[in-house]
């Protein structure tokens, strides 16, 4: 107050001081006013003000000039004489006028409020004009793009046709337009699909404001976490597997009036079955209007299958390109798969360009490539001549880039310098970047192929598509003229396929078939496809449910896999969720699952950074990396609960991509919230906190809402320019500077909005508590959390080389039953640490020098989750397991000798156990758990099939809970059981002469009757006896002694103390029904209830057969039989006792 | 909730002179959610679509008080100079006006013949 006095009284006006701000402020920025103290607007008005003012000083006084001539209508009349710009304002202000009270105001003279006053309806008419401006230019450039003048046929077309395809090129606006030509011609509920999430946002955006939100809430989009969708929304956007999920639900799609499907030219997996599951909707729903929209790439293909849909073609917006061949000479193309790419080639363009253009004329140049390593080879070329030059920033762009560095190829180049961005076929069309000039495409690409036989993903190299070609050659011409460069000779061109391949030829249909299931679509052979998949990945798929018990044997779905086409999963991944349920290990299973469905966090390059791999060291578990993942992300959601963290840090320093931390934080709660919809999780009762922690609560979602409302409003990453300097691929000037302060400390309060999101997402205490529970996981739980990857992974095994103990670390083989010579990913933790799979053949070695697969208890098996090749076969994501429990306990096939001591599972791993009186035991073991699992696997599913009763008919039952738990405790002990035993992998030779094949005797009544009911059959190609659908026993070619399994030996039971001469059969049938034996009680309880489960169970239960001298073999025999045969229920009276010997020999 | 009502699209705004059209959801001089600005004409008026603040609006266009044609506020097809005049009806009545809104047409003269031409490409 003092110092505006001072300025009053010193007779001049200070528009600058605070205090007089402040004061005009409060009389025309309050609550009600347009303009609020403190907002953005006021501080922008401050600068126009300034503005204005050094604009206006030099007034010339309002010269009186009389009109020349007098009004000639009434209605000008009125014009005011003298001109004034005010007088063109029409607007006006009544802040500040006739409010008494405002005790400043009388501070305030007269004529300064007046100017004040003015210079505010000046701010007001100058933002009228801009945004005028901008809605202008807005409306202007929508029509003036290509699709426009295509409206009307559009609409015409879709009013006389059910279907029509829309061809347009890159640019002609199909995307944006045509939803909103739909909208404003009075259609509602359309939907439109996209392949990419990113687009379903930026579309929704984009048309949201181009229509200048007048739909309002009306746009929006559904991507797998995130919905702007509500009961008003008039168009949504989303991806394609949405709304074949929502199709999943209800199959007429009763909720969309137009379906838009773009991009149907990408030929996307998911694209091409939603083609063919709406062709056979469409006639069910004759009111339902369906939109293809496609590049000009094979449009006849997608009208014809649709009966002649009409074409509505428009015309791209391209600038001329000029086309360079340069093909590669002989001496620098690279002879084999191993050798490196040559960047010579590359490097001579990158001159051409700099002594053609000059370096004025802007421009950029990207580079197609086929692959990462490829990137590498040719950044490494780059980068020296652009230090040398100091032209050009070098940017490598893939998809195992940080986020932070993909983003880093929009940012612009310093003048004079251009953007040489390295690219795979990620920037042909899922990125497109503006001010490329120059394309330079080498015409390669690397394709995830699938072969159906080995079950491998393979990456691999191909020349690209004619299509593809033109695609990449396009992204020079957006802009302006542009030229591309290709790597090929033009006949080369020529020989291109015309299009490439889709990808519903090229990858595993697992999912697919499994969809189809569920969606009730029938024999997937016999499905309409666009253009169908190879059949021997049909049946490839087909088999590999039947195998995971996804199908049973006429292919209908299990109740299993009822539930695991509801999972948007692998199929692996969403069985170790189920299984998961049943041990109460839903935490750890939960994060697991979801880590192991995302792109792994673990950055590449940060592999060989020696900090980094000190950083993680803590993090890695020895049992696999499944666990090391779970560790990670664990250790990362504590940081995350710690408010004074900086989770962004955290995991910069490990070598971290926080993005998929987040990604899987997402993951996980949807599997929660999938497994609870579906019974198999009691859902988590709110617990209802003290109302002082609930508002504390609420109050810091408001803000945290806020937080995010002001990051939406501020939305988009302004454009950083590039720096020259950069040697390590270019780092934006804005990144440096967070990075610096936040080591500083202070300045690291900028807003991160992923945190932001995250904490409004998920309820961090929650997360927390279940991270840190995960982290004091006991052993136990441990050794059976491995069990449940290892079931939900089987068949997915891969055995350790015999001589890898004698390799170096990064030579360890390893073979799958398909594929032989596998080696291990290099992050895997097991590549640096092999001697964790040695246990095994390292003690067998002391032992015998020779045999290094030689008798252990500590053999161990990899499970992996995929098995990529490359250049090499690599397995992702493994797990080690002992190999003698894990092969008895998840085997589809076990074939047996006479006395169980040798064993072959699956037909490709051989066992010799050391003691037949071990093996047998822990065969029965096996045999029994296995059942028992089954069991309580078909109890969960069971309640889960069930309609959900009132109040959680999800929590298993307490009997049910129990046995489970029992299950696990006996599952753990026989995970511990200690038996010395053999590895060896079949050789083909072996495996051939594997089986005694069919017997001639077939009168020769051994003892299968033991085994349990189904399992008196001699097994026809095998020869020896099915006892279980698994077990085959006594079919393996002995070479040891043909009559082991008919001789007997004494023995003395250790549960009951029976000491008598037993067959090895015997002795494993007397084990399995000795009523005093320690398994028997838990079992026992089950069994009271329900009749006895087939299959799996040895021997009868609560029916010991004790055997005794005296009766013949044929009267045992028959015994059994109807033994077997009339008493499955179970309960039956006791046996007398009655064993004998079978083959009848002499002991 | 009647505040949201309001900023529904009440039907389509359309220039009779350069034909934009656009959506608007009010006529009048006081726009929703505003209390102390009020416009000097009849308006129509759109919420402001690049402002996220529901009080701030845009001006769409007016009627000339002349020839009473719908016209946008757009520089190429009206102006306002105490009341809304159509660039036609100033061009007629142009000795009518003051010599800075003369100089000012004249210049619009210049500008719009670049800006016809862009408009010729769009149909």
């Amino acid at each position: 107050m003092a110092s505006s006095r001072r300025a009053e009284g010193r007779g001049r006006w200070d528009w600058g001081c605070p205090e007089t701000r402040s004061r005009l402020e409060e009389v025309f920025f309050g609550n009600q006013d347009i303009i609020r103290r403190g907002s953005e607007d006021c501080r922008r008005f401050w600068a126009f003000f300034e503005r204005l003012q050094t604009f206006q000083k030099p007034k010339p006084g309002p010269a009186a000039k009389q009109l020349a001539e007098g009004p000639r209508c009434p209605a000008l009349a009125g014009l005011p004489a003298t001109y004034d710009p005010r007088y063109r304002i029409n607007l006006a202000l009544l802040s500040g006028e006739g409010e008494p009270g405002l005790g400043a105001r009388g501070q305030l003279p007269r004529d300064q409020l007046a100017e004040f006053r003015r210079a505010v309806l000046h701010y007001l008419d100058f933002g009228q004009k801009q945004s005028f401006g901008k809605l202008a230019k807005l409306q202007r450039e929508r029509a003036a793009l290509p699709v426009a003048r295509y409206r009307g046929h559009l609409l015409q077309a879709l009013r006389e046709h059910q279907v029509v395809v829309v061809a347009g090129d890159t640019g002609c606006g199909k995307s944006t337009q045509v939803p909103q030509y739909l909208l404003a011609a009075g259609f509602s509920h359309v939907a439109c699909t996209q392949p990419r999430r990113i687009a379903c946002i930026s579309l929704a955006k984009r048309v949201g404001f181009e229509s200048l939100n007048q739909y309002g809430s009306q746009v929006g989009y559904q991507i797998r976490f995130e919905s702007t969708r509500s009961p008003a929304t008039g168009i949504v956007f989303l991806t394609e597997g949405l709304l074949l999920r929502q199709i999943q639900r209800e199959p007429g799609l009763p909720q969309y009036q137009v379906l838009i499907v773009d991009e149907v030219h990408e030929r996307h997996l998911h694209s091409d079955f939603l083609l063919g599951v709406l062709r056979r909707l469409l006639p069910a729903r004759p009111d339902l209007k369906l939109v293809l929209m496609s590049a000009t790439i094979n449009i006849s293909l997608f009208s014809s299958y649709f009966s002649c849909a009409p074409v509505v073609q428009v015309p791209g917006r391209l600038f001329p390109i000029s086309v360079i061949y340069q093909p590669i000479a002989k001496e620098e193309v690279p002879t084999s798969r191993a050798e490196r790419l040559d960047p010579r080639p590359f490097l001579r363009v990158l001159q051409a360009i700099d002594h053609k253009y000059p370096p004025e004329e802007r421009g950029d140049l990207l580079v197609f490539l086929s692959g990462m390593a490829e990137i590498g080879a040719v950044l490494e070329a780059f980068q020296p001549y652009a230090a040398h030059t100091k032209r050009w920033v070098v940017l490598p762009l893939h998809s195992a880039l940080s986020i932070a560095d993909q983003d880093k190829v929009f940012d612009m180049p310093p003048p004079g310098v251009r953007k040489c961005i390295l690219s795979t076929n990620i920037a042909e069309t899922s990125v497109t970047i503006d001010g490329v000039r120059f394309v330079l495409d080498s015409g390669k690409v690397k394709e995830m192929s699938f072969d159906p036989k080995a079950k491998l993903q393979r990456l691999q190299e191909f020349w690209i598509s004619r299509a593809s070609a033109e695609q990449r050659k396009g992204r020079a011409g957006r802009t302006g003229p542009g030229v591309c460069y290709r790597l090929y000779a033009e006949s080369d061109y020529d020989a291109f396929a015309p299009y490439p391949v889709p990808e519903i030829q090229r990858v595993a249909l697992d999912a697919l078939v499994l969809q189809m299931k569920s969606m009730g679509l029938g024999d997937p052979r016999g499905f309409p496809f666009i253009e169908p998949p190879p059949a021997a990945s049909l049946e490839t798929a087909i088999v590999y449910l039947r195998d995971q018990g996804a199908l049973d044997a006429s292919e209908h779905l299990t109740p299993i896999g009822t539930l695991l086409s509801q999972l948007p999963v692998d199929v692996v991944i969403g069985k170790i969720l189920i299984l998961g349920c049943m041990f109460d290990l839903v935490e750890p299973v939960l994060t697991m699952a979801a880590a192991l469905s995302v792109q792994s966090p673990f950055v590449r390059s940060a592999q060989s950074n020696l900090e980094c791999g000190t950083a993680r060291k803590p993090l890695e578990s020895d049992h696999g990396d499944p666990f090391t993942l779970l560790n990670a992300f664990n250790a990362w959601v504590q940081v995350k609960s710690d408010r004074s963290a900086n989770s962004r840090k955290w995991c910069r320093r490990r070598g971290l991509e926080e993005h998929r931390m987040y990604e899987i934080a997402n993951l996980r709660q949807q599997f929660k919230g999938l497994l609870q919809d579906h019974g198999l999780l009691a859902e988590a009762r709110a617990v209802p906190g003290d109302s002082y922690s609930r508002q504390q609560r609420h109050r810091q979602r408001r803000e945290l809402y806020q937080l995010k409302r002001q990051h939406e409003e501020g939305e988009g990453r302004k454009r950083k320019v590039l720096r020259l300097e950069a040697l390590d691929g270019g780092s934006s000037s804005g990144e440096d500077a967070e990075a610096s302060g936040s080591q500083a400390g202070g300045g690291a309060h900028r807003m991160d909005i992923q945190d932001v999101k995250f904490k409004l997402r998920h309820d961090v205490d929650q997360l927390q508590a279940a991270a840190s529970s995960a982290q004091d996981l006991s052993r136990d739980q441990l050794a059976l959390l491995k069990l449940v990857l290892g079931r939900g992974l089987y068949p997915q095994l891969a055995a350790p080389d015999q001589f890898n103990s004698c390799r170096k670390d990064s030579d360890q083989f390893f073979h799958t039953q398909s594929k032989q010579g596998a080696v291990l990913h290099p992050t895997c933790v097991f590549a640096n640490n092999p001697d964790l799979l040695q246990g095994g053949q390292a003690e067998a070695q002391e032992k015998s020098l020779d045999r290094r697969d030689g008798p252990s208890g500590q053999h161990q098996l990899l499970a992996f989750v995929s098995l990529l090749e490359t250049n090499k076969p690599y397995l992702v994501n493994c797990v080690r397991l002992p190999a003698l429990q894990a092969l008895l306990l998840f085997s589809r096939s076990l074939d047996t000798n006479g006395d169980c001591s040798c064993l072959v599972a699956d037909g490709w791993l051989q066992l010799q156990l050391e003691g037949s009186e071990g093996a047998t035991q822990l065969l029965s073991a096996a045999l029994r758990l296995r059942a028992r699992w089954e069991e309580a696997l078909d109890h969960q599913l069971a309640r889960q099939a069930q309609p959900r009763g009132e109040d959680g008919a999800a929590a298993a039952p307490k009997t049910e809970r129990k046995a489970a738990a029992a299950l696990g405790r006996d599952l753990l002990d026989f995970m511990r059981s200690k038996v010395s035993y053999s590895i060896h992998r079949l050789t083909a030779l072996e495996a051939q002469n594997l089986y005694v094949g069919p017997q001639t005797i077939t009168a020769a009544p051994q003892l299968p009757g033991l085994f349990g009911e189904a399992a008196l059959t001699p097994n026809e190609t095998k020869g020896g006896y099915t006892v279980t659908s698994f077990l085959t026993y006594n079919c393996l070619m002995s070479d040891a002694d043909l009559y082991s399994d008919c001789l007997r030996t004494f023995w003395s039971c250790p549960h009951c103390g029976l000491y008598m001469p037993f067959t090895p059969l015997e002795r494993m049938s007397h084990e399995s029904s000795c009523p005093a034996a320690p398994d028997k009680d838990a079992h026992g309880e089950q069994e009271g209830g329900g009749p006895a489960r087939g299959g799996g169970c040895l021997g009868l239960p609560g029916q010991p057969i004790r055997p005794s001298c005296g009766a013949t073999s044929a009267q045992l025999s028959a015994h059994l039989l109807s033994l077997a045969r009339g008493q499955r229920g179970g309960g039956g009276g006791r046996q007398p006792p009655g064993v004998h010997s079978a083959a009848g020999l002499p002991l | 909730m009647a505040s949201s009502s309001e900023q529904e699209p009440r039907g389509m705004f359309e220039c009779q002179l350069c034909g934009l059209t656009v959506p608007y959801s009010y006529v009048g001089q006081k726009p929703p959610n505003t209390r102390t600005v009020v416009l000097l004409e009849e308006c129509y008026v759109l919420k402001d679509p690049f402002s996220s603040d529901k009080d701030k609006f845009l001006i769409l266009g007016s009627q000339c008080s002349l020839c009473s044609k719908l016209v946008c506020v757009g520089p190429e097809c009206s102006l306002f100079y105490s009341k809304r005049f159509c660039l036609p009806c100033v061009r007629e009545n142009l000795s009518a006006f003051p010599q800075e809104i003369r100089q000012d047409v004249e210049k619009r003269h210049a500008l719009s013949k670049t800006g016809s031409r862009k408009l010729a490409s769009r149909t």
